[in-house]
């Protein structure tokens, strides 16, 4: 259940979040009253521990806030910017009166508003480089022209519609705007209930402040991926969850799954969940059944969608739930807080809930049919941009699990790495590879040196930057492509080389990767002519896995930092190929 | 149930509910400014489920205003 703004407003004023680490600075600028939206957003951010400042533009400033470089809104100087503008202000007095205009006219205004969009946009990027969210306009379901509106040339609708695809035009063309269909959010909630008349003509209030919480959780749809609090696997439970009935019980033939209501809503479920896993979401299973019983169902019941391979992990016994997910969590390698729990069972979601509170456990209702609205309505999965490595994360999750069967084959750890053929090879920071860079330095939390947090933006300016070398490393090995899954970052300064990033992808943790990579930065930097590497070590609760790897590859500590000196022969690791591109 | 109002009002405006009586108004409500007004006649109609017109909602000067209009909204 969503609170209302009432309860968020009183949230909001005793958030305890000095200690959060995450840190987010949010700017709100727009064309009509929306008090109490940055006390949700507020609220909301501490649920996910991060600290959020907020700048809230004077109403209707938009305008002079953008254009105007000295204004407060650049000295707060936002990592990510709402621009909300409602069409009743932007069109002003043709609003009411499109129809007296001519159709040239119409025509006339629309460009010249589409190119004051662009002109504020403009000004945005010369003077900030973060995210602009920009909310595009809604279209009234009526028409001054009635049921002729569709008749007519350039029409009302058309002239909006049109404004709204020249900013959809405008944000595929730049890297830092992104449009939010707030005509969208119109539709699903619907214009009756959104747009109260008194509300506006009481305080120019354009979203009724009982769907304000639901306008916020929408915007937390790019939150959440800005700061990294996105998820990216569903952990899911058999028995009424993917199919109705009970396996054990029903048998093979007695569960629901496709022909009946409640069947096609399974099916329908499961395509969902399958076309999230084509677009990289990790899918695992977590249920207290008999195994045989289950992998019969999965793998020859002709309306199961989900096959056996779409799985990251397969947990099918009597353990308790929450060790299942902990070790799925482990096996995959992700963080607790990556996951989505789908259970139709209480007691189970509770048992979930209390044990791991990082968890996000879904709440679901006895009936299936609303098991997929609930899916498609979470704005969890969000990501920036999808990077190749998203889009074949499924498919990498399961060559994942032939490795491991292939690691519990071979008797030790080094014939394993041998026999698995790895080649490393690194590559220098370009456009096409800006997003993935960023994603990694956002997402990874345990090989991590420092776990400094870059948006897409901060790498372009590093990738630019003649004192930094921004490189990454793609991992091959026999059993297929891992992607992009190293990131190095290096500050130069003549005779030395300070590293501020250096991260491993938990996909490829444990092949010694590590040392590959760092052996070409100090064959590099040799080259060269520079005389001293140093690195920093910042602890988290999470980085434990890289804590020894400075130590362990010949730095020492002196003060703060640790050092290396390149006098010294360089060894590379002899299980794996590196390659420079 | 018009005893729920004291109670929401305490809650709008995040005071207690002892603090709130039929006398209460914007005069001695600090946080009781006119956006929070709105936000209050949110509340009030979403847990009386009922809908005030403009006047209705203008003409509040006080906790006791708010009861007679719930009244005339047969709410009791």
């Amino acid at each position: 259940m969503e609170k209302t703004l009432s309860e968020y407003i009183s949230l909001s004023k005793n958030i305890e979040d000095v200690n959060f680490d995450k840190k987010l600075k949010v700017a709100i600028l727009s064309s009509f009253t929306l008090n109490g939206l940055s006390e949700i957003l507020h609220v909301k951010c501490s649920e996910l521990g991060i600290r959020y400042q907020s700048y809230v533009a004077g109403y209707n400033q938009y305008n002079q806030e953008l254009l105007d470089t000295e204004s407060q809104y650049y000295k707060f100087s936002p990592d990510v910017t709402f621009l909300l503008i409602d069409i009743r202000n932007f069109l002003g007095e043709n609003f009411h009166f499109p129809y007296d205009m001519s159709d040239d006219q119409r025509k006339s205004l629309v460009n010249e508003k589409i190119n004051h969009l662009e002109n504020i946009i403009k000004n945005f990027e010369k003077n900030l480089n973060t995210k602009l969210i920009i909310a595009n306009f809604n279209i009234p379901s009526y028409s001054p022209n009635g049921i002729i509106e569709t008749k007519s040339n350039f029409g009302f609708h058309e002239m909006i519609e049109e404004i709204n695809k020249s900013l959809r035009d405008i944000s595929k063309k730049q890297n830092s705007v992104y449009v939010y269909d707030f005509n969208q959010f119109i539709s699903k909630h619907g214009e009756k209930n959104v747009f109260d008349y008194r509300q506006f003509h009481l305080g120019d209030i354009q979203i009724a402040l009982n769907f304000l919480p639901y306008f916020a959780y929408d915007l937390m749809g790019y939150i959440k991926p800005i700061s990294g609090t996105n998820r990216k696997c569903i952990v899911l439970d058999l028995d009424n969850t993917l199919w109705g009935g009970i396996v054990g019980e029903d048998g093979f033939d007695g569960i629901e799954l496709g022909h009946s209501a409640n069947g096609k809503a399974f099916v329908d479920f499961q395509k969902e969940l399958l076309s999230m896993w084509n677009q990289g979401i990790i899918l695992a299973i977590n249920s207290k059944n008999n195994l045989d019983d289950a992998m019969k169902v999965i793998k020859e019941h002709p309306n199961m969608i989900l096959k056996e391979k779409n799985f990251a992990s397969v947990k099918i016994n009597w353990n308790d739930k929450a060790q299942n997910l902990k070790q799925i969590s482990d096996e995959i390698n992700i963080g607790l807080n990556s996951i989505v729990f789908f259970d139709d069972d209480k007691l189970n979601r509770e048992r979930i809930k209390q044990e791991f509170p990082e968890v996000l456990t879904i709440e679901l209702p006895d009936d299936p049919s609303q098991f997929l609205p609930i899916l498609k309505d979470l704005n969890d999965f969000n990501v920036l941009q999808r990077t190749k490595e998203d889009v074949e994360r499924g498919q990498m999750y399961a060559q994942q699990r032939e490795r491991n069967e292939f690691e519990k084959s071979v008797s030790n750890l080094d014939d394993f790495l041998d026999q698995l053929d790895i080649q490393v090879k690194m590559k220098k920071s370009n456009e096409f590879l800006i997003p993935r860079i960023s994603q990694l330095t956002l997402k990874t939390n345990q090989f991590n040196l420092t776990t400094k947090r870059y948006q897409e933006e901060e790498i372009r300016n590093f990738t630019n930057n003649g004192d930094f070398i921004v490189g990454c490393a793609q991992v091959i090995d026999k059993f297929g492509d891992n992607g992009i899954t190293g990131v190095y970052i290096i500050n130069k300064q003549d005779k030395l080389w300070n590293i501020d990033t250096f991260l491993l992808s938990c996909r490829i943790m444990g092949r010694g990767v590590e040392n590959g990579i760092l052996s070409q930065i100090l064959i590099d930097a040799k080259k060269n002519g520079v005389e001293e590497i140093h690195a920093n070590f910042i602890p988290t609760q999470k980085n434990k896995p890289a804590e020894n790897f400075l130590s362990d590859s010949g730095f020492k500590k002196e003060g703060d930092s640790w050092i290396y000196k390149l006098n010294n022969e360089i060894k590379l690791p002899k299980h794996l190929k590196v390659e420079i591109e | 149930m018009i005893d729920d109002v004291n109670e929401i009002v305490a809650k709008v405006f995040s005071i207690s509910e002892s603090q709130v009586n039929d006398e209460s108004s914007p005069e001695n409500i600090e946080s009781w400014d006119s956006f929070n007004g709105l936000v209050l006649v949110d509340e009030l109609e979403n847990h009386f489920k009922v809908k005030f017109t403009i006047s209705e909602i203008t003409d509040v000067k006080n906790v006791a205003d708010i009861k007679r209009h719930l009244k005339n909204h047969n709410v009791s």
